[in-house]
């Protein structure tokens, strides 16, 4: 990957970003500290270790490419990754590149542990590459938003909305972070957070929005507690994980329209 | 609670001398709810433990309190029920005190901080806005929602259902519950204390080997109206909820009598600090502004005189729930430990 090659990503990014898309109330596996609340100062480390990053799982490939599946512990690439700031950057900022970053280090793994061809494995490095410059590009864009005072600091302690469409951007971003846990290999945790997700979020708004449209309810009900649990325990992968997802963030998307415009008229208190 | 409190024609003097008085509770004539306008205004500090409300309903009455009482400095921690009462409990412990009043969305953990002895009383005429059955010296129900059966109109008569709960059990007809759901332990504590636990367990084993699970309630009265199965386990609002945006839903509201399958449990709030002002506080959830909008928006039960309950539901007159002080239901830990030891959780 060249940086031309990771400008194309970032150009990418920017057309698929919205700046709501950011998260500012995460949990993290990493510290929260000056480098996820001041990242324009970071950026050129983050630069370096994307850089490092792609030359160490490069060399990885290499052995295995060179010197067969026995020569390589492929779990030093999560060594890796868990070693650098930019992993917390990434994770809180914006979690659907995050979890395509942990979606290709276990491609990578995953084909390697398998014996794959030195061809298969390659195409898995690329994806992880395109994923870790992507993921780069993101938090430029966010560290852009930083500076003016758009996104909020990343707090350690999560903060509970307090309106419908808030506790629909809370859920939103709850379900980037299953996808992420699902693709860290961390089904259970995946699956606790969709139920937990249901339980605190989903149930306390379902109410008023099946008074406006019962068969979105009815979709989404069936999205928490069928589709989404079923394809993380059926081990369906990554991508169809994310697909179910994203069919659900289409479904709150209309929910958020449908709660605003309710609030905007509903009858006061006083 | 005293069912017959509900019951239209009868004497609240005759009536509280006939059933005696559960400890803690009392009976008096009820006023009825006051206009927000004749309330003094909130001034000063005052920090409430807010425990997850209806779709950000009671955030919209805590903005209007803010808005009609400029001198008011409300800071909210919100947070699960229980765990917010845990954390009175453990704040109380070490000798911290940080919440002036506590607003739980269930008795269960009402009961939790009264049995504690964090709450300070309440004056009489707090208590007498609340409809007899509901007047409680120490913390004050702020509005109520009832145990139903939503059962599918094309599956099943009216006539064809039980009127007692426990009869559900041996039952021929497809039952669907939420188990893991708060207000179904609730309800399944209220039958314990009612009903003891060798039945309890019994009625669980039973209903367990027929039931379709569902995660939640809504959950359940939607799988009543699909046809999945024919009667569920349901707070009374889901159903109306429904019906709002379904109008010809098919699924209508059954009740048992006398037993837990009608309980009558309540959101609530507790003053934890001495003073005017978080007495005043609860004054104005009492009003009768805060009690409709509450009723018309949530479709939650109004409990004080005077005010309209939500279109659909059967008037609380006509319905007979069981005898159980509320804060009884506090004691959910055993339900746990039963609804794990019979295979239901």
């Amino acid at each position: 990957m060249t940086f031309s090659g990771s400008a194309r990503c970032k150009i990418a990014l920017v057309l698929a970003l919205s700046f709501g898309s950011f998260s500012s109330q995460v949990s993290a596996n990493g510290a929260i500290g000056d480098h996820v609340n001041n990242l324009h100062a970071h950026l050129g480390e983050y630069a370096e270790e994307v850089q490092w990053l792609e030359d160490k799982f490069g060399a990885v490939v290499d052995v295995y490419e060179k010197q067969g599946k026995g020569k390589v512990d492929t779990d030093v690439m999560i060594e890796y990754w868990e070693e650098v700031d930019f992993h917390s950057a990434i994770e809180t900022q914006y979690v659907p590149v995050y979890a395509t970053i942990w979606q290709g280090i276990y491609g990578v793994k995953t084909a390697i542990d398998k014996g794959a061809d030195a061809s298969a494995v390659r195409a898995e490095e690329a994806k992880l590459v395109h994923a870790l410059w992507q993921g780069l590009g993101a938090v430029k864009l966010a560290s852009q938003y930083q500076k003016k005072g758009l996104i909020d600091q990343v707090q350690t302690t999560e903060t509970e909305p307090t309106t419908p469409t808030e506790v629909i951007d809370d859920i939103k971003v709850r379900l980037d972070r299953v996808v992420a846990k699902y693709a860290e290999q961390l089904s259970e945790v995946a699956t606790t957070l969709v139920f937990d997700t249901y339980l605190q979020r989903f149930e306390g708004i379902e109410g008023a929005l099946i008074e406006l449209d019962a068969p979105l309810v009815e979709d989404l009900e069936k999205d928490f507690n069928v589709s989404l649990p079923q394809a993380i325990e059926q081990d369906k992968g990554v991508d169809a994980v994310r697909d179910v997802v994203n069919a659900m963030q289409v479904k709150l998307d209309k929910a958020y329209a449908l709660l605003a415009e309710a609030e905007k008229n509903r009858k006061s208190v006083f | 609670m005293q069912r017959r409190t509900f019951v239209q024609g009868l004497g609240l003097a005759g009536l509280a001398g006939g059933l005696g008085l559960l400890p803690g509770m009392s009976f008096a004539n009820p006023a009825n709810a006051v206009s927000v306008d004749s309330l003094p205004k909130l001034k000063g500090d005052l920090t409430l433990y807010l425990g997850r409300g209806e779709g950000g309903l009671y955030e919209n009455v805590l903005e209007a309190i803010k808005k009609k009482n400029p001198g008011l400095n409300l800071q909210i921690r919100r947070g699960a029920t229980a765990e917010l009462a845990n954390m009175l409990v453990a704040e109380a412990k070490a000798g911290v005190k940080r919440a002036d009043l506590f607003w739980a969305v269930d008795t269960g953990s009402i009961g939790m901080i009264t049995n504690q002895g964090l709450a300070k009383p309440l004056p009489d005429d707090v208590v007498n806005q609340l409809k007899p059955g509901f007047q409680y010296p120490m913390w004050s129900p702020v509005t109520g929602r009832i145990r139903t059966l939503p059962y599918n109109t094309e599956r099943v008569r009216a006539d064809q259902i039980p009127d007692s709960v426990m009869a559900l059990a041996d039952t021929d007809l497809k039952l669907g519950w939420a188990p893991a759901y708060a207000s179904f332990q609730s309800f399944v504590t209220a039958m314990r204390i009612l009903e003891g636990e060798k039945a309890t367990a019994n009625w669980l084993k039973g209903v367990n080997s027929k039931a379709k699970k569902y995660a939640g309630e809504l959950g359940v009265v939607m799988g009543v109206e699909r046809g999945e199965v024919d009667l569920g386990f349901a707070n009374h609002y889901y159903t109306l909820r429904l019906k709002a945006g379904k109008p010809d839903a098919k699924v209508d509201i059954a009740y048992t009598k006398n037993d837990a399958g009608c309980l009558v449990n309540a959101s609530g709030i507790i003053s934890l600090t001495e003073g005017d002002l978080p007495i005043n506080f609860i004054r104005y959830l009492l009003t009768k502004e805060v009690q409709s909008y509450l009723a018309t928006e949530a479709n939650e039960i109004p409990l004080v005189a005077g005010v309209a309950p939500p279109v659909g539901l059967t008037p609380l007159s006509s319905i007979s729930p069981p005898d159980l002080d509320l804060r009884k239901l506090a004691d959910i830990r055993p339900t746990l430990d039963l609804m794990r030891n019979v295979g239901v959780l």
